[in-house]
């Protein structure tokens, strides 16, 4: 298992295996302490046709950890950032709540924290990730639509699944490199 | 048998070898090379039959997350929004605090805090007034599942009643009853190596999560197997799977006898397997003659063309060809029957104990704690299942029989109710019913975390420890994957509040019953752990939470010496004690009475965040969900100048409720739909109190004729803009 001494971490997810359950936005609430009416995560569910022929699809979405964040470049006070890892986050003391990162987020991955009064979003559980444990929502998932791991580790399940399957990323005409891969 | 255990190595190397023992749950999980971290006290998840092994992370006391215990393959490592919520219970504002009595009339919402000694002496000198009026039938008691519904229960029995009421005939007693009369015994489905299913109403991606989601999820998706669904909503289940057929309510029977029809017509069944395992082949044979999938499209609405293509399919997959029972299953009058056809089904494609087909579950062996025992009671059960339903579990009894004869008065009269961890105002169909039912009793007495609808009209309220507050009995949770688990203490009972067993005993030392109950839920444990098949049992528990089976085992029961627990020893197609009890011994297909023009047929359903009546109100679920509305086909609104959001008044013969509608494309003309767990009484919750409507409320009072099931399915109603 040859191993980068970086880790760039990432998120895959199997879109057809999520059930809608919300089982993630729970756990996320509960490890978190996201406040009410406010999210971390989110299922985007679409549904078409006409009875009887009739379609339904979900799928997870959170903050895209994004390799070239926009939501850092505009942010004045430097709060919010990006971890050697990858991991994007909200260096609370700094925030001023102008929420210009807010509009910047091609995502719509952030939130203004009316508990900490500071803007709130997804950290890939970073505090989890950095005892060695999975985030959250990742590891409550029933159907296991969610594989997290470092991109930079060739021997993970993550790397094997991206090298196997085909996929894609939201809005790749950002240019702000998500990473949250979705198989196809 | 295969001992080879779910073993565990004690602490820190704990998840590697997990991922040792059984890569396919456990692969994605923790990582070998990373250092394990403790991530909490083991116990069990409460909030569903389903009771996933969870890990309590503790911060400064208080409990801060709940996590997936990877050490149950039967919880798959995951925990659902519902298990994840459990939490909410614990630190709701409004839960039950302290032991209440009734302070002013029935429902008025006066209460008087008491003591526990002042309850005790409440209850215990009403029901001994009971006793002394009407004998200890007089008293009904009543419970849903739960690890100490047992202490409950024998309180019941040792009181002297023989009206111990569970609430299987509110749920899956025809399911049970229809297996069990085939078979011997209640299977499970190996929906993990299984290569066609076919689901009927079971929504099983959608109202509740189980393995049996999770396995079925990975098989549709990743291994391919064929997934057909039927149902007169698009549910999430419909949404993935490989077929969906909007199938007439109530003609499921139909579509089951067309298939077996074509797969003897066209000699597809296992003969072998036929031959030597089951009895009654020759004459199904003949019986199905008539059950053409012609027939079959007639009365379902799907083409015959398919119903004969999904036939030869399943037969082709052979013994990893399963169709699904399902769990809730009360739906029609003839429930047990088309479960029979069901059972049918499968048998002739002998999937039978194979890989990928049906199952009979094994068990973990655990010890038995040994308790005085009590006389047994004089009378006969009020509802006379005997009599009425002799095939039903006379243990369990018969809900709505049960109501009927309360009711009524007859056989003679019961005058006090004891009630645990249930909520019969929104369980059981016909609200006003069982309301009547209620302002006929002499006295109330309810046990529950917080103030359900019934509790809101009880005379006494004794508020129970919640499930992370106390330690439960050791639990054997049967299945292809067969494990024990405990329910152990992971924060003290942050109000005034105890487990049932010490409400079953508070009660007993006034009841002079005190010897029936001496006992500590510790030596109960202990006793209990002392025949697990691990060293130092309770040791093991209370670090694990769960000793289980990795690996399934199939083909146990066919060898040459097993006898299957039925009459004639075998699986019995044709069933000579349906016939004596009266009723077919082969199912017999009639068509369902359909709702007269104008009027819809009622159907019920859940979603996993709230899939019992009681979860709808915590905050982390209810933001998923703020209400119930009434799904009505898009034509028909559009017919009757509804639209979404518009209040509408439904009414059936047992009552009228109002709620908003939803117009959409995604449920049968013929249909309307609602969530249950809404419109609720009791103003303890908040979030849910008068939101919305309760199903309860419409529900009229029917049942499947052999188990006494509640059929729910077969409420006609009208909707009309308000
Ligand atoms: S998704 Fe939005 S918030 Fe997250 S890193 Fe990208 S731009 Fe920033
Ligand atoms: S990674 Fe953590 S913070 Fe992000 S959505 Fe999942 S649970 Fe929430
Ligand atoms: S927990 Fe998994 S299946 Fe459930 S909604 Fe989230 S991603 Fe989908």
């Amino acid at each position: 298992m040859a191993k980068n001494p970086v880790k760039r971490y990432a998120m895959v997810l199997d879109s057809r295996k999520c059930i809608d359950c919300k089982a993630c936005i729970v756990a996320c609430k509960a490890e978190n302490d996201v406040p009410l009416g406010v999210f971390r995560n989110r299922i985007n569910a679409e549904h078409g046709g006409a009875y009887p022929r009739l379609r339904a699809s979900f799928d997870p979405e959170q903050c895209h950890h994004c390799d070239n964040p926009s939501c850092v470049r505009v942010c004045p006070t430097g709060a919010s950032f990006q971890r050697e890892d990858g991991i994007v986050q909200v260096r609370e003391a700094d925030c001023i709540g102008c929420k210009y990162c807010m509009i910047a987020c091609p995502f719509d991955a952030r939130f203004f924290n009316e508990e900490t009064k500071v803007v709130d979003k997804c950290t890939f559980c970073s505090h989890r990730v950095d005892r060695g444990e999975l985030p959250a929502c990742v590891e409550t998932c029933p159907s296991k639509v969610r594989t997290f791991g470092d991109l930079n580790d060739s021997g993970s399940a993550l790397h094997a699944l991206l090298e196997s399957r085909r996929y894609r990323v939201l809005k790749p005409q950002t240019g702000n490199g998500p990473q949250l891969y979705y198989l196809l | 048998m295969d001992r080879r255990l779910f073993l565990q190595i004690v602490g820190a190397g704990g998840f590697a070898a997990t991922s040792i023992a059984c890569p396919k749950f456990f692969g994605k999980g923790r990582r070998a090379a990373e250092p394990p971290v403790p991530l909490g006290i083991p116990t069990t998840c409460e909030l569903c039959p389903n009771k996933c092994s969870v890990l309590a992370s503790v911060r400064k006391g208080r409990i801060h997350k709940l996590n997936p215990n990877p050490e149950n393959p039967k919880s798959r490592n995951m925990l659902c929004a519902r298990g994840n919520a459990a939490i909410q219970q614990v630190y709701d504002p409004d839960r039950l605090k302290q032991p209440l009595i009734r302070a002013g009339a029935r429902g008025e919402g006066k209460w008087k805090p008491v003591s526990w000694d002042e309850a005790f002496d409440f209850a215990a000198k009403k029901l001994a007034e009971t006793k002394a009026k009407h004998g200890p039938e007089g008293t009904l008691w009543s419970s849903t599942e739960g690890f100490q519904e047992v202490f409950f229960k024998n309180l019941g029995l040792a009181f002297g009643s023989p009206n111990i009421l569970r609430h299987p005939s509110l749920c899956l007693a025809s399911v049970n009853l229809a297996y069990s009369m085939t078979f011997g015994t209640v299977p499970s489905f190996d929906l993990q190596n299984a290569k066609y299913v076919i689901m009927a109403g079971a929504n099983r991606f959608e109202s509740i999560i189980t393995p049996d989601t999770m396995d079925l999820i990975g098989g549709v998706m990743e291994r391919k197997a064929k997934f057909v669904y039927l149902d007169p909503r698009f549910t999430v289940t419909a949404s993935k799977a490989d077929e969906w057929y909007p199938i007439k309510p109530g003609t499921d029977m139909a579509f089951i006898l067309a298939m077996i029809h074509v797969i003897i017509r066209e000699d597809r069944c296992d003969k072998a397997f036929l031959d030597q395992w089951t009895l009654g082949f020759d004459r199904l044979v003949e019986h199905v003659l008539p059950y053409t999938p012609e027939f079959a499209e007639a009365e379902t609405g799907i083409p015959a063309r398919e119903i004969t293509r999904i036939a030869r399919e399943f037969a082709d997959a052979g013994h990893r060809a399963v169709f699904y029972a399902g769990r809730r299953s009360s739906w029609y009058q003839n429930d047990f029957q088309m479960r029979r056809a069901q059972a049918i089904l499968n048998t002739i494609v002998g999937n039978w104990d194979r890989e990928g087909g049906m199952v009979p579950n094994r068990k973990v062996a655990k010890g038995e704690f040994m308790f005085l025992p009590w006389d047994d009671p004089k009378a006969g059960r009020v509802d006379e299942v005997e009599k009425n339903f002799p095939l039903a579990s006379a243990k369990d009894g018969v809900y709505l029989q049960t109501r009927e004869n309360v009711l009524k008065g007859a056989p003679y009269p019961v005058k006090a109710w004891m009630i645990y961890k249930q909520d019969p105002l929104n369980a059981v169909p016909d609200q006003g019913k069982t309301l009547k039912m209620m302002e006929g009793m002499d006295f109330i007495g309810v046990v529950d975390i917080a103030m359900s609808d019934t509790a809101w009209y009880a005379d006494v309220v004794f508020p129970e420890s919640h499930y992370l507050e106390r330690t439960d009995p050791i639990e054997v949770m049967p299945g292809i994957w067969p494990a024990a688990v405990l329910r152990q203490q992971v924060i003290k009972p942050i109000h005034d509040t105890l487990p049932m067993l010490d409400i079953a005993q508070g009660l007993a030392r006034r009841l002079g019953l005190a010897d029936y109950f001496d006992y500590t839920i510790d030596q109960w444990i202990e006793a209990e752990a002392r025949e697990l098949p691990v060293e130092n049992g309770l040791e093991y528990m209370k670090k694990h939470g769960v000793v289980a089976f990795s690996e399934p085992k199939y083909g146990t029961t066919r060898n040459a010496a097993y006898r299957f627990v039925t009459k004639s020893g075998k699986i019995e197609i044709f069933s000579e004690r349906l016939a004596e009890a009266g009723h077919d011994p082969l199912p017999v297909y009639a068509s369902p009475a359909q709702p007269p023009s104008g009027k819809f047929r009622m159907i019920l359903g859940r979603k996993a965040t709230i899939t019992h009546a009681a979860l709808a109100g915590l905050p982390w679920l209810h933001e998923q969900v703020p209400e119930n509305d009434l799904w009505i086909n898009q034509d028909q609104a559009t017919r009757l100048g509804i639209r979404t959001g518009d209040l509408v008044q439904v009414t059936s013969t047992a009552g009228t409720v109002r709620i908003k509608a939803r117009a959409t494309e995604e449920i049968r003309p013929d249909c309307v739909f609602m969530l249950h767990g809404f419109g609720k009484r009791s103003p303890w919750l908040k979030l849910v109190h008068n939101v919305g409507a309760a199903d309860a409320v419409l529900l009229e009072t029917a049942w499947d004729k052999v188990s006494g099931n509640a059929a729910m399915h077969e409420t006609f109603v009208n909707v009309v803009k308000v």
